[in-house]
């Protein structure tokens, strides 16, 4: 390990010593304020460290990691979430009775899983990353103990990512058995001396993407996702809904490239199927939910479903979509969620859609925020979810996958209902009579100016993505 | 002598692991699992492993046992609460455990040729693998201080009752 090694992982210290800095703090006081500076502080600044490095930025850290455009691109999209993750929390830990302070350790350490994920180019670091960040998580979901639903929703959540871990590994080792490799260049430099995929390699594939697709929640491997989302602390729902399945999706397309796995029609076929069966399962569950977290839930099921088609692309042109999804997902999702918890009062989430029953004529700016997430979810121009899902489609088309277009198409169709049906609600006029504590208005303040700054965002890639594009162009 | 070791400790591993299944009371069944796990840490050091084998006596002797006791202990079994057990569940396990038994079979049946190549000296010492762990593996080693750190926190902090809250 040499200067320049060192040089490139500093991201990932700075985000350990973020860790052990709070750690002392609450050692000396538990103070919520202080951590929650600290936290917010170092993800800044670890941000701003981040836009130093060149986009070109190449350095091969054997044999776990590699440090390039593709991977600062993604620490970067992971540290502003876990930036925004923060900030919103605040407000929601500071009405809530119980201990706030080992949140916030807990949240940086899954930021640091998720940015090994992203980086590593070998199965080593690549399960690493992902234990750091679902041990953290399991942790982060069961959080607000005294609530009813945590503890079914961080049991859950355990035993189904024990299992997939133990696919995953189960997978990783097959493929060792046959190729004798672990980093991804050497399984791919083993599949261009093969005609054909081995079959205990073709297994061991198989179960690699059944542990990713846990991860991801697509739709066979699906049952987690409602009930986690429902139980979590609407803060960490965010984060599983960005970081954990974005961390993901970003390691499939390194090792899918790597591996070019795309020649490979079995693997074409599979992901089309768990595509398509995400889009409609997804969509078609939403319908009848009362239970906003739990609609979407089902939602970034069917957006799994969406991005797989711009993923099974392939090529620059499936990366950069992908990528370009990614980041209007997660900041729409961000919003979404972000109100969501601002709603929120001391004992339950604002999670039942009555709760939004006439939110115009009560807070109007918070529901004309909604809307706009909501109406970037389905994918209506002007917002980032339409330029997104633009690209999706130009990249299924320009591959040729007319069934997954059509799917995506049909879907966008269905998912527009439950969407339009909140809006809605928000409109109605029947005033609910609310009584709940409010916290010193200046707690609030953190909250509003993140989900304005995000619907900013929203309408800003929606209206001119060329920024971004040209950004997401260079790093691929 | 290598070769008389091996029968010997493959005689007592086979024997308590019988045993284990055969005693009656739960905690003796219990004390001959820690011997087989002995046994078997001792073909561990035969087969030149010596890591593997110091760590199989930490953590299957060591940790795992101890929770099987006090599973035990809690769970209050003995020989009069047994439930009784019918004879298709018996049936099924039989079945059950010999399939496990030719799938073991069939697939060590196949590995003779690879333990042959794989035979690199020392692989197994304490030395060899610390050489690899921090140099080579040095990063990941770090990282999975940080997943123990994660899941210590987690750990400590669910478990950790309300009210001694405020006290701290």
């Amino acid at each position: 390990m040499n200067r320049s090694d060192l040089y490139s992982l500093t991201p990932l210290l700075i985000l350990s010593s973020a860790a052990i800095l709070n750690f002392f703090s609450i050692s000396i006081k538990r103070n919520h304020k202080v951590i929650f500076a600290i936290t917010v502080l170092s993800l800044i600044g670890d941000f701003i460290f981040l836009t130093s490095y060149s986009l070109y930025h190449q350095q091969h850290i054997d044999p776990l990691l590699v440090v390039d455009g593709f991977g600062i691109f993604n620490i970067g999209l992971i540290l502003l979430t876990t930036l925004v993750v923060a900030l919103m929390s605040y407000a929601y830990f500071e009405q809530r009775e119980e201990r706030k302070e080992e949140y916030y350790i807990l949240l940086i350490l899954a930021a640091l899983g998720a940015c090994i994920m992203v980086i590593s180019k070998h199965f080593v670091s690549f399960f690493l990353g992902l234990e750091v960040l679902s041990v953290s998580l399991y942790s982060l979901i069961a959080y607000l103990r005294t609530r009813e639903r945590s503890d079914e929703a961080g049991i859950k959540y355990l035993i189904l990512a024990a299992f997939s871990s133990a696919f995953l590994l189960f997978g990783m080792s097959l493929i060792y058995a046959t190729t004798g490799k672990m980093d991804f260049g050497g399984i791919g430099y083993y599949l261009t001396t093969t005609q054909d995929i081995p079959l205990i390699m073709m297994a061991g594939l198989g179960m690699l993407i059944v542990g990713a697709g846990f991860k991801l929640g697509v739709v066979p491997f699906h049952m987690w996702t409602p009930d986690v989302y429902e139980g979590a602390p609407t803060p960490v729902t965010a984060f599983i809904a960005t970081v954990s399945k974005g961390g993901m999706i970003a390691l499939l397309v390194r090792f899918f490239n790597a591996i070019n796995g795309y020649q490979y029609e079995s693997f074409t076929n599979l992901f089309t199927v768990l595509s398509i069966a995400s889009m409609f399962v997804g969509n078609i569950l939403a319908l009848r939910q009362t239970n906003l977290k739990r609609i979407l839930a089902y939602s970034s099921i069917s957006h799994i479903g969406y991005l797989l088609v711009a993923f099974l692309s392939g090529g620059s042109m499936g990366a950069q979509a992908t990528t370009f999804y990614l980041v209007a997902y997660f900041i729409t999702t961000l919003g979404a969620f972000g109100i969501i918890a601002t709603l929120s009062d001391q004992h339950r989430d604002a999670e039942l859609i009555d709760d939004y029953r006439g939110l115009l004529w009560r807070r109007p700016l918070t529901a004309v925020a909604f809307s706009a997430m909501l109406l970037s979810l389905a994918g209506i121009p002007l917002t980032a979810g339409f330029i997104a899902k633009f690209y999706v489609i130009t990249a299924g088309i320009g591959t040729q996958h007319w069934l997954l277009v059509f799917c995506l198409v049909v879907n966008s169709v269905i998912g527009l209902y439950y969407y339009i049906k909140i809006i809605a609600v928000m409109f109605d006029q029947k005033l609910q009579i609310k009584s709940a504590k409010e916290l010193h208005p200046l707690v609030y303040v953190i909250s509003s100016v993140t989900i304005a700054v995000l619907a900013v965002f929203l309408f800003w890639l929606g209206v001119s993505p060329e920024g971004m594009l040209s950004l997401i162009d260079d790093v691929i | 002598m290598t070769l008389n070791l091996f029968y010997f400790l493959s005689f007592l591993a086979v024997l308590s692991a019988l045993m284990v299944v055969f005693s009656k009371n739960p905690v003796y069944s219990v004390l001959y699992l820690i011997i087989t796990f002995f046994t078997i840490a001792g073909h561990y050091i035969l087969l030149d492993a010596q890591f593997l084998a110091v760590v199989h006596v930490i953590v299957y002797a060591g940790a795992i046992m101890v929770l099987f006791l006090y599973v035990i202990m809690l769970l209050n079994l003995n020989r009069e609460s047994e439930p009784h057990k019918s004879n298709i569940l018996k049936f099924a396990a039989v079945i059950c455990a010999g399939l496990l038994l030719v799938v073991l079979v069939g697939s060590l049946k196949g590995t003779e040729a690879i333990v042959q190549q794989s035979g690199k000296a020392g692989i197994g010492y304490v030395k060899t693998l610390g050489e690899v762990m921090f140099k080579e593996f040095l990063l990941p080693f770090e990282i999975t201080s940080i997943l123990l750190l994660a899941a210590m926190v987690g750990a400590v902090m669910l478990g950790k009752s309300e009210k001694t809250n405020d006290t701290i």
